[in-house]
């Protein structure tokens, strides 16, 4: 599919002289940092041109000049031929440059419809059109080929639906050049199909589109050109049909591709948990072992019940029936409270939502699980909480300006890394990652896949959920595949082929469908 | 590759230090101006005036801030306050010794910040509703028990000891150290004021973590209600009566103060000499406007203004140790 989707859509206006925006020595510099140095592109009208990069690449302020949200330092932007200083988002709203954001910002307590149509409601008299309004919006949902209803509550809809709709708006205004960053980063495949779509079709219909993502193989499947970042420096363009994913990782980052999923093989040890025919909501009967020094990778789609599986070991749900076994021994594990203490740790699929107190410095952040152990009568020992501290942001490599400053202040890799270090700390002894490389660049992805075998190292086991295939068969190794709630296979260390362990995982859905019309 | 994140990130203590330090100097920049302006003002009668009349507020507002720092808010302060001059009165009016009835006052508060906890956390109800049915209702169950009446206190040791002072300052200034001092080792030197910050900041990734964000949460509002019904037994000193209707209003002088002293209503920001210098500059301006003989409606749109000023400065620089 990847390798035709150039050849099907050839880039409409790729002639000379079609460029829609056009960068000329484009630059940004902060105090003490050159974001972006001087980079000159051009922008064909109707491509759709991918932007790849590790996190601090550039990208985002490349967004935020683009949409006006910052000015620049030096450096020109042609407009359709015309110098534009685009110094407020409005000028390049006007322009009709738009991007849609990776988080969300749209109205969770309006409709469907009403966030559609926001700003470019539908009047007359002086009166809203509602009628007309969810009419359309409803028109161009079922356009799309999305299965919603137009008066939904935004609220109401998923995290990926809701991005759908923050897509489908752009069709509603007079858009020629949207911008999507880490589009794909929450949504299922199918979702994930729903918006190639949609950007497919806006193409079509001329818009030209810039593609922000950490997976290649979208790239691949949807762009036209793709262009390089690192380090705030312009590395290159290439044709997609000219290029593969091994060139783009070389260009990121200097580095092989073998290197990134580095797996060490460690001899497994005695078994640290153990579930018998475990049940509850969600999923049914799952029996699997973790043991030291081994990845146990669950791999499925969404909603196939893997996270229902791990929140329930982790005591957040109520078990229906089965067993969890400890180190051997029966447990009854009511709350993660309890599997805290057992030495579970579960680094959440949303860092920004479940595993960080972002607003708090990252010292706070390390010492969380542990302030109990570190106090004597209720009393932080200073020195001890600085020690802890210290020890993980140097043993981590994670990269801020001291444990005094907010975790939101550092990069999404480095976040993920704080959500580490804390459990280190704790000394757990199973790690629990569900989706640990969301939203994570590829040298990121590579130290945080280093930290697993520091892990296993040390004689910890660990769970790995994820959606992304490759990552899941190049760690694991045990690989369950998890179906309608159940695990319908389980192999060992590529003992099986991506395809094949695919087609496990998929068939659930065209079954599902089928079972429940 | 990530440092377009890391630049100014070292200056941020040093501002916190610096905003505590402008509260500090814009308090003594108002004292000097008012000795200059009005000789009353740096009378010794004056300045132990002013002590006592910021003293409550100043505890109010480090209850309030507990509250503050888990994202929540303590609306029902100030009825507590009234509703608790009433307990010391009929306590001792009974004939019961002074240190019973000041324990009696201060259970009655942990009970109110328990009754928000369970509130809050096992009736999901937000805070500011459940703070501000107390706020009403409290004030409605002191005039039953007293039939609205005023109740006067018969001790005069009661009375004495928030007109007396020790080594020249004012008894309710000391009380002020003996809140502050264990709020501050409570807040930055234990783990609870860790939790308090972390469960502010995300309550779940608190909880994940293994914090116990119920506990957390009930904790908070027990001080304030404590801080509370213990400025109800000064306030009762003070004015040697229980009365339930005194104290009107004092919830939002006290959250101004805390909000003036730098803590972030959306939680997770605050300390405690921050509410302190707050209450006391907002006595300060009160008082000096009162020898000025500046008109006393002027006085709360000053109030008004000053919060304004003084929280959008503060707003900037958050922004810019961003």
């Amino acid at each position: 599919m990847s390798s035709t989707t150039a050849e099907r859509h050839p880039p409409a206006n790729a002639a000379p002289g079609g460029a829609i925006l056009e960068l000329r020595g484009l630059e940004k510099k902060y105090p003490g940092t050159h974001a972006l140095k001087p980079t000159t592109l051009a922008f064909r009208a109707g491509e759709i041109h991918a932007i790849v990069g590790e996190n601090g690449a550039g990208k985002s302020t490349l967004i935020k000049l683009l949409t006006g949200v910052m000015p620049r330092t030096s450096g020109e932007v042609l407009w359709e031929g015309g110098p534009v200083a685009l110094a407020t988002p409005h000028e390049a709203m006007d322009l009709g440059i738009n991007a849609v954001h990776q988080e969300m910002v749209l109205c969770r307590h309006l409709t469907v419809a009403a966030n559609m149509f926001l700003g470019e409601e539908t009047v007359r008299y002086g009166l809203l059109q509602q009628r007309a309004m969810v009419r359309d919006a409803q028109k161009i949902i079922d356009d799309l080929g999305f299965d919603l209803p137009a008066r939904a509550l935004l609220g109401d809809l998923t995290i990926g639906q809701q991005q759908l709709i923050a897509a489908a708006r752009a069709t509603v205004r007079g858009t020629k050049f949207l911008i999507f960053d880490e589009p794909t980063a929450y949504l299922t495949r199918k979702e994930a199909d729903q918006l190639f779509a949609l950007i497919r079709r806006l193409k079509a219909e001329g818009v030209t589109i810039i593609y922000i993502s950490h997976r290649m193989e979208e790239v691949f499947e949807l762009a036209d050109r793709v262009s390089v970042l690192r380090d705030g420096t312009y590395v290159g363009t290439r044709d997609i049909g000219e290029t593969d994913e091994a060139e783009l990782v070389r260009l990121m980052i200097n580095r092989s591709i073998e290197q990134i999923y580095h797996k060490e093989r460690f001899t497994p040890g005695k078994v640290i948990l153990e579930t018998r025919s475990l049940s509850g909501k969600g999923f049914e009967d799952v029996s699997m072992t973790v043991r030291e020094g081994e990845i146990v990778g669950l791999y499925g789609l969404v909603g196939a019940g893997r996270s229902e599986f791990v929140t329930t070991v982790y005591g957040r749900h109520a078990k229906s029936a089965g067993t969890v076994l400890w180190n051997g021994e029966a447990v009854d594990i009511r709350s993660e409270h309890d599997a805290i203490r057992l030495g579970m740790a579960l680094a959440p699929e949303s860092r920004r939502d479940q595993g960080l107190c972002l607003n708090l410095p990252v010292g706070l952040n390390l010492n969380l699980p542990i302030y109990k152990r570190i106090s004597k009568n209720a009393l932080i020992s200073g020195g001890q909480e600085k020690a802890h501290a210290e020890r993980q942001i140097a043993g981590l490599r994670i990269k801020t300006a001291g444990r005094g400053a907010l975790a939101s202040s550092l990069s999404g890799g480095n976040q993920q890394k704080i959500v580490i270090g804390k459990w280190l700390n704790h000394g757990a002894k199973l790690f629990i990652f569900d989706e640990p490389t969301v939203g994570v660049d590829v040298g990121t992805k590579a130290e945080i896949y280093r930290l697993f075998s520091t892990l296993l190292a040390e004689g910890a086991g660990i769970i790995l959920i994820s959606s992304y295939l490759p990552e899941v068969y190049e760690l694991s190794d045990t690989l369950h595949v998890f179906r309608g709630g159940r695990v319908v296979a389980s192999h060992v260390y590529h003992a099986a082929s991506h395809e094949r362990i695919l087609s496990e995982a998929l068939e659930a859905t065209t079954q599902k469908n089928g079972e429940q019309p | 590759m990530s440092t377009e994140t890391l630049p100014a990130e070292k200056p941020k203590r040093n501002f916190n230090v610096l905003f505590g330090l402008t509260l500090l100097l814009l308090l003594i920049a108002l004292w000097i101006a008012l000795s200059v302006a009005t000789p009353s003002f740096a009378s010794e009668i004056n300045i132990s005036n002013l002590l006592r009349q910021g003293s409550m507020i100043a505890i109010l507002a480090v209850g309030q801030t507990f509250v503050i720092i888990t994202a929540g808010i303590d609306l029902s302060v100030g009825a507590i306050v009234g509703f608790c001059t009433v307990i010391p009165a009929l306590v001792i009016n009974a004939g019961w010794p002074v240190p019973v009835a000041v324990l009696a006052t201060l259970l009655v508060g942990v009970a109110i910040g328990l009754f928000h906890g369970f509130g809050i956390v096992r009736m999901g109800l937000p805070p500011f509703i459940i703070t501000l049915a107390t706020l009403t209702s409290l004030r409605g169950v002191g005039l039953l028990i007293t039939n609205g009446n005023s109740i006067s206190i018969q001790s005069d040791a009661f009375q004495e000891f928030s007109r007396n002072s020790f080594i020249g300052i004012p008894n309710l200034f000391w009380m002020v150290i003996l809140v502050a001092v264990p709020s501050y080792v409570l807040l930055h030197h234990s783990r609870w004021g860790r939790y308090l910050f972390a469960v502010g900041s995300n309550p779940e990734a608190a909880r994940l973590s293994g914090v116990n964000v119920p506990r957390t949460i009930y904790m908070a509002y027990i001080l304030s209600g404590l801080c509370a019904a213990f400025v109800g037994v000064l306030l009762a000193s003070r004015i040697g009566i229980g009365n339930p209707t005194q104290a009107e209003g004092w919830e939002l002088q006290a959250i101004a103060s805390s909000v003036i002293g730098g803590t972030s209503l959306f939680g997770a920001i605050g300390s405690v000499h921050g509410p302190l210098l707050g209450a006391f500059i907002l006595a300060t301006i009160n008082n000096g406007a009162n020898l000025l003989n500046v008109n006393s409606f002027w006085q709360r749109v000053i109030t008004g203004l000053l919060i304004i000023v003084i929280v959008y400065f503060d707003g900037l620089r958050r922004r810019g140790t961003k």
